[in-house]
Order: C-alpha cells, then structure tokens, then sequence
C-alpha cells in the first residue's frame, strides 16, 4: 500500500509546474463593494491581490473564470494569486453578497501567438 | 438573500451529501455510525471555522489554503483507502469533507444570523438548500444501490474516482491561489456548452468535479488522479475475499 501511495504523489507531483515572481494590487471591500470594480492588467503577467475587507462581515471572493475561491474575514487581509492570464475579461464576485460586490479584472495586450 | 442562501446551502451540502451517499453505497455503513460521524464532522468543522480567522493569517496569509488542501488530500486519500472496506477512512473522508465544506457555510450563517433583515431569508433559504440536497441524496442512494445490485461494485468505484479526483482539483486551485504553482492558462473553454454557475453546472461541479474552463494541467492532474485511483481500487477489491467483492 505505501509502494501505491508513493507511486500516485510521484505521478501527481510530475505534473505539476512550479512558482515564479507577481505584481502586487491592492483590493478593499467596503459596504459589499470592490474598490477598484475592475483592475487592468498586462497579459501574462502575474498578480498578487491584496484584498481588505473593511466591512464587519465575511464575504467570499468568488470567480468561476479564475477559478478562485476565498473567503474574506472582516477587518482582515488575505492574499490570492492570479495570472497569468490571456487577453479578456474575467469576472469576480462576492458570493455572500453577489448583486453588489462585483468586478473584474480586464487583461489586455497581446499573446505570444500574436507576436 | 433568500437565493444566494440557496444557492449557498446547495454549493456547500451538495458535495459532502453525495460522497456520503457514495460510500454508504460501496461500504453500506451502518446509520448508527453515520449518525455519529456527522456529529463528529460537525464538531469538527466548528472547531476548523473557529481557528480559520486566525488560521488565514499564518505563513504570508496562505495558512487556511495549506489546511484546505491538506483536507482535501485526505478526503481523496481515505476515499481510495475505504475502497479496500476499510470503513475508519470512509468515516474519515466524510469527516474531512464536511470540515472543508461546512466550515464556509458557518461563516456564511453566522455572518448574516445576527442581521434581523435577513435572518428571515437566511432560514427560507437554507431550509430549501437543505431539503434540495436531501432529495438529491435520497434519489441518488436509490440509483447507487440499483447500479450495485445490476453490475457490482466497480461502476460506484469508477463514480468514488471522479468524485475524490475532483478534490485535488480544488487542491491544485487552492495551490495555485497562494503561487505554489504555475497552473497554464485556459485549455478549453466550454461556457459556451454549460457553465459552471447553472444549475447541472452546479451538480455536475460536485458530481465530478466539472470546470468550464479547466487548464492543461488541470486535466491531466484529473486524469492522472482517476487512473491512479482505478487502478488502486481494483487491487484493492481483488485482494478481498469473494463476498465483499458484490
């Protein structure tokens, strides 16, 4: 059984690429709204959001296009990651709160396919 | 609020109502012990929301992602351990998957309760949820236990492999949130066909694990973990003797 277990992490872990360094944006929640509603960034780049929730509730950051999930903790920051990405829009959402806090992140440039 | 309390109770109860049903069916637990295991899961995911706030703030702010991902390898670990009938795991899993899973939703409830606004819907709305995922379950059970009965064990195996691979997909998510890994951008993009935030998106996502947009690595993550899963299971099920096999 431990000769199976070793052989599956060694499979999962082959397929997995590792890290590289991100731009960091700031992101505030206040009264179940994003501050800034949409963020402009580069293609391929990546970014670091720094996200603060200065409401006194939780709310969940939510995208189904970034395939990101997290929840954020009142009067607290968190931390996600994203990118890089193509050209396009891509929609985030507060899941707890999702008719006012809405956004995206609009990437724009060119691929290395347009080059 | 009434609908995103719906919606919420679905996104969070569906996947932990079908692994329960799904190894109920492949082990046939006994409901004593399933009574007591989603105390114990429900105590636990207590205990997981409780520590999150102060959890969410460990190791550059990546801390609750490192637990995430860690209860989901065990939910996928266990799950493919139980397949050997080794009921502990399959407790185990479920346990593990109601702590990742209900702990959101107790933040969600707890958040909204003290709101007297919204307490009202809140209730409407996870009462819904809450039978939605009920009927779900009971209907599926049904299903599970006919598909036994017709072909074997092995079908449910091959649907307990989709299921626990789709928690190392939310893993590699989680992973890629907090920058352990590079994930590749989009692969396909089948929003066009069914995305994801409908209502068979919605099942579908806790089903099997359905991504409308799923990345390179994504996909071969899942199939790796599904093939690894099927082929373990099967020795697994070989080694056991002639009446557990049916």
């Amino acid at each position: 059984m431990s000769n199976c277990l070793g052989f599956i992490s060694l499979l999962l872990f082959s397929v997995l690429p590792f890290s590289c360094v991100a731009k960091e944006y700031k992101l505030i929640l206040k009264d179940h709204l994003f501050y800034p509603a949409e963020i402009i960034i580069p293609a391929n780049t990546k970014l670091k959001l720094l996200v603060e929730n200065q409401d006194s509730t939780p709310e969940e950051f939510d995208s189904f296009d970034l395939n990101r999930e997290k929840v954020l903790y009142p009067n607290r920051r968190s931390v996600i990651y994203i990118g890089p990405l193509s050209p396009g829009r891509y929609e985030f959402f507060g899941e707890f709160s999702p008719n006012t806090a809405r956004g995206a992140v609009l990437v724009e440039g060119k691929t290395d396919a347009d080059n | 609020m009434l609908i995103t309390s719906l919606l919420m109770s679905i996104n969070q109860l569906l996947p932990v109502v079908i692994l329960l049903v799904l190894l109920q069916s492949l082990l046939r637990l006994n409901s004593r012990v399933l009574i007591a295991t989603a105390f114990v899961g429900l105590l636990c995911s207590i205990i997981y929301v409780q520590s999150s706030a102060w959890l969410s703030q460990l190791f550059d702010y990546r801390g609750l992602e490192f637990s995430q991902m860690l209860l989901c390898v065990i939910v996928y670990v266990a799950s493919l351990i139980s397949c050997k009938q080794l009921r502990l795991f399959a407790l185990l899993a479920i346990v593990a998957v109601m702590s990742l899973y209900f702990s959101h939703y107790f933040i969600y409830l707890v958040g909204f309760w003290h709101n007297t606004d919204t307490a009202k819907n809140l209730l409407i709305g996870t009462s819904l949820g809450i039978g939605i995922c009920g009927s779900f379950g009971v209907l599926l059970l049904f299903l599970l236990h006919s598909v036994r009965a017709r072909f074997g064990v092995y079908p449910l195996m091959l649907f307990l492999a989709f299921n626990a691979s789709a928690k190392l997909l939310i893993a590699l998510d989680l992973a890629s949130q907090i920058d352990l890994i590079n994930i590749t951008s989009n692969y396909f993009d089948w929003r066009a066909v069914l995305v994801e935030n409908s209502e068979l998106g919605r099942v579908l996502k806790a089903l099997v694990g359905y991504e409308a947009t799923p990345s390179k690595t994504a996909l071969w993550l899942y199939l790796a973990a599904v093939l690894a899963f099927i082929g373990t299971s099967i020795v697994f099920t070989r080694q056991l003797p002639q009446k557990e096999q049916s």
